[in-house]
């Protein structure tokens, strides 16, 4: 026995011879009294007066954090930082955060049970602990049940626990060299590391860089990319001619526009407008006026708007008595079918725009050539 | 491991007796003899035959999934209506195999079975190997699977979070969670294995290993008390969580409104459902294990038959819960739930209800025999029977209820193609390989946990017995 042992090792064959020499050996009070055993014993914890394990306690506040954390979380994105609406619920409803609340939990708790025993109070790993290059190492994950006696100070009489630990029982007596804590990280160890680390990203980019360039660019999932759809800039595929979009058929009709003025203009002249004379009707009709028929007819229609200078043409005067007398299919007919240089304004403006315009110029009529009871009707 | 050995004392009435959990004479040393040189010895030409099998049924699953990648989604069956198919059949199927692992290890840990110590590493292992095999298919399913990481809720120049009200999400963390669990709780019960198979091996280089994955335990009783608690806990945890992953798999169903799908029973019958099949998984792997690996003094008769027991009396659950499907049907008055019952059995389909019922309620029925629950031939017989059972429960549910429901204009047929079944054969391959190579290089029976409940493991007089 050496002056340098720190611990003294002292092996037994049954759980029970260990039970009984456990009071004896830590009677001598020599130093802390630990057992290396195959498995767990029962009630070795007394024996050895060990504490009671804080896992439990450990484990109940992370599990605690992990279900407020994953209830915050959710709370947080789901109402606050990008609320969605889900099942007509408000934005805050908590109740469908439940399962990541309880898985989070588990997880929490889980971890915080095994790396916590393993890490925080095993302190493992731990590679340089005497037992593990000691012999006795062997029968202790087999089937041997040993004791130390472990030195707490300078003063530890190695020779007294040996001889406190034959008297217990011990078949074999061991005694072991102080654990090696060198420091974990020495500069050469940092050094390898990052040596190994430089070395395995040159690795890694020269693969990159050949496999980039020896391979051609892969399309995964083709079909998905490549799906018989219109591409912009290219032919259809899927019809003959190549369009896209294909003509309808001949003598289609599109809703709400009926071909209602398709005859001469004095065919049309029978036409009556179906619209009431509202206010609303007369506010579409000015609106419809102004954006498609000011520029020419003017802004009271007397064929004099703001184009009709730079345009050489002579805009109707929609003042003039023949247009007064125009029956409203006539007007309808020509803001459908165009007259003289005047386009048609089918495409632009709806069947219903187009009669509330008729309203329009109506109205423009009457307010320009107004009467005295006209005046009083709109004073009273 | 922590359960008591010496209870079989004079002071229990005879007949309440537990009987022995292994054959012969069996002690510390001779089960590390036994079970930890398993991996330094030379595997046999049977077990070379048997991985080539496996391999060659997982690189069949690797082609089929690399075609998938290289045309897409539509190399399989998935088409409007149903777009779940094969993969999520297949996905719901390999995530409930792995729930008999967790069952024996953490639920039967809790009851004190000890029966579950000899059988309970290898079931942890295929719990593992199995969710392995179930996350792929979502993977891919995702269309796009080198995005699957947009399923985690992180911030993102998109300013996009998840949708926390989506089963969908709950699914990723229920099955991210069950899987890293699992695999913490497969890891540490090994620790102490590994630490006596590095204490005997004369190989240099498994010694290097063997020092590294067992972290320098040393078995000391400081270490023991909260690795002891720490599995206590993990258990309870483990337990809760078993029930939650299948029951947060059903969501993704029963929150749906599609008839078949939308029903309350659905947690409690996909839980039974995972243990049922998982259990048959487990049997038909242990018997070919007990017999190639000479393992037939610990894994004894006695550990299949109540494995037997177990997967009667899921089988009496899983009966109880399509009839109930049928009341529920019959009993709400509503046609669209009639008719999507009614698919079941007589419909296009009804040929795959009928493979449901008889493999997972008739022909377990046999087990009700102890010679029947004794015997290779019934128990492989309805092993395998289990297992097609249940997948074609599943296949049932999803296929079924989606190729009609609300609108007939769309109903449709839905036929699987070649990639699909060779994706499923890939996983079996995946499957059975990672087990083959677990039983060459790892312990697989947890020697420790065996250790403690052999006869004189324990002091004889230990004080009061409120340990665990």
């Amino acid at each position: 026995m050496s002056e340098t042992s720190y611990s003294v090792l002292g092996v037994f064959e049954t759980p029970d011879a260990l039970m009984q020499a456990i009071p004896k050996v830590r009677a001598s009070q020599l130093g802390t009294v630990e057992a290396y055993t195959p498995y767990a014993i029962h009630g070795i914890e007394e024996a050895l007066g060990l504490r009671r394990s804080p896992l439990g306690g450990m484990v109940l506040v992370m599990g605690i954090l992990g279900a407020i954390t994953a209830l915050g979380f959710q709370y947080w994105i789901s109402a606050v930082d990008y609320p969605i609406i889900t099942g007509g619920k408000g934005a805050g409803s908590w109740e469908a955060f439940i399962p990541i609340m309880f898985e989070v939990t588990v997880l929490f708790a889980t971890f915080t049970a095994g790396l916590g025993m393993l890490f925080l109070l095993n302190k493992l790993p731990f590679f340089g602990h005497p037992v593990l290059s000691s012999k006795s190492i062997k029968g202790i994950t087999r089937d041997r049940y040993v004791l130390a006696l472990e030195a707490e100070d300078e003063a530890f009489d190695s020779e007294a626990a040996t001889r406190t630990l034959r008297d217990a029982g011990a078949i074999e007596v061991e005694a072991l060299p102080a654990p090696d804590r060198s420091p974990f990280l020495t500069s050469d160890y940092i050094l390898r590391t990052l040596g190994g680390i430089f070395a395995a990203c040159v690795v890694a980019g020269l693969a990159m860089y050949f496999a980039t360039k020896w391979f051609p660019l892969l399309k995964p999932m083709a079909n998905m990319q490549d799906q018989p759809r219109l591409n912009a800039q290219k032919p259809s595929t899927f019809f003959k001619d190549g369009h896209g979009m294909q003509q309808p058929v001949p003598g289609t009709v599109a809703r709400g526009y009926l071909p209602t003025a398709t005859g001469t203009q004095e065919e049309a002249a029978a036409l009556v407008n179906p619209l009431p004379r509202t206010r609303e009707v007369f506010a579409t009709g000015r609106k419809a006026y102004t954006n498609r028929c000011e520029v020419c007819h003017g802004a009271v229609g007397n064929g004099v708007g703001s184009l009709t200078a730079a345009y050489g043409a002579k805009p109707a005067n929609l003042q003039a008595q023949q247009f007064r007398d125009y029956p409203d299919g006539k007007i309808y007919w020509a803001i459908v079918n165009g007259k003289n240089s005047m386009p048609s304004h089918a495409p632009y403006l709806s069947e219903p725009e187009r009669w509330a315009v008729v309203h329009y110029v109506r109205a423009l009529q009457r307010a320009q050539n107004a009467k005295d009871e006209d005046l009083k009707v709109a004073t009273r | 491991m922590k359960l008591d050995a010496a209870t079989s004392a004079g002071d229990i009435p005879e007949g309440l007796v537990e009987p022995s959990l292994y054959v012969g004479k069996v002690t510390a040393g001779s089960l590390d003899d036994q079970v930890l040189a398993f991996p330094e010895t030379k595997p046999p030409r049977q077990w070379y035959f048997a991985l080539a099998i496996t391999l060659t049924a997982a690189l069949i699953g690797v082609i089929s999934i690399g075609y998938t990648f290289y045309l897409g989604i539509g190399a399989w069956g998935n088409t409007s209506p149903v777009f779940w198919a094969f993969d999520i059949i297949n996905f719901v199927f390999w995530v409930g195999i792995g729930h008999a692992g967790t069952l024996i290890s953490a639920i039967l840990f809790l009851f004190r079975k000890r029966w579950r110590n000899a059988i309970a590493r290898f079931a942890e292992a295929m719990t593992i190997f199995a969710v392995i095999c179930a996350v792929i298919f979502p993977l891919i399913h995702v269309g796009r699977p080198w995005l699957a990481y947009w399923l985690f809720p992180y911030p993102n120049q998109r300013a996009l979070w998840t949708n926390f009200r989506s089963p969908l999400l709950w699914d990723v963390f229920a099955v991210n969670t069950y899987f890293s669990v699992s695999a913490m709780f497969w890891y540490l019960g090994l620790i102490p294995d590994i630490a006596s198979m590095r204490d005997r091996t004369t190989s240099q280089l498994r010694k290097v290993i063997y020092t590294v994955l067992a972290m320098g335990w040393r078995g000391a009783a400081t270490h023991w008390q909260h690795y002891e608690k720490a599995y206590l806990l993990l258990a309870g945890l483990a337990t809760g969580l078993v029930l939650s992953v299948h029951s947060v798999v059903s969501f993704d169903f029963a929150t749906s409104v599609v008839p078949g799908w939308h029903m309350t029973i659905f947690p409690p019958y996909f839980v039974a459902g995972a243990i049922f099949a998982g259990f048959a998984m487990v049997v038909m792997v242990l018997v070919v294990v007990r017999e190639t690996m000479q393992l037939k003094n610990l894994i004894t008769m006695r550990h299949l038959d109540v494995m037997n027991k177990v997967i009667l009396a899921m089988s009496c659950i899983m009966g109880y819960s399509y009839m109930m499907e049928g009341f529920t049907a019959w009993y709400s008055m509503n046609e669209y739930l009639h008719h999507a019952f009614m698919n079941i059995i007589t419909g296009t389909y009804g040929w795959a209800g009928w493979v449901t019922i008889s493999c997972n309620i008739l022909i377990p029925q046999i087990l009700w025999f102890k010679k029947a629950r004794t015997s290779y031939f019934w128990m492989v017989l309805v092993a395998i029977g289990v297992t097609i059972g249940m997948w074609f429960e599943r296949f049932v549910i999803i296929v079924i209820s989606l190729h009609q429901d609300f609108l007939p204009s769309a109903w449709r047929i839905y036929k699987p193609t070649m990639v699909d079944f060779g994706v499923l054969l890939g996983t079996f391959g995946i499957f059975f390989t990672l087990v083959l190579l677990f039983a060459r290089v790892l312990p697989v029976i947890a020697t420790t946990e065996v250790k403690a409940i052999l006869p004189d493991a324990q002091p004889s007089h230990h004080g009061d017995d409120h340990h665990v």
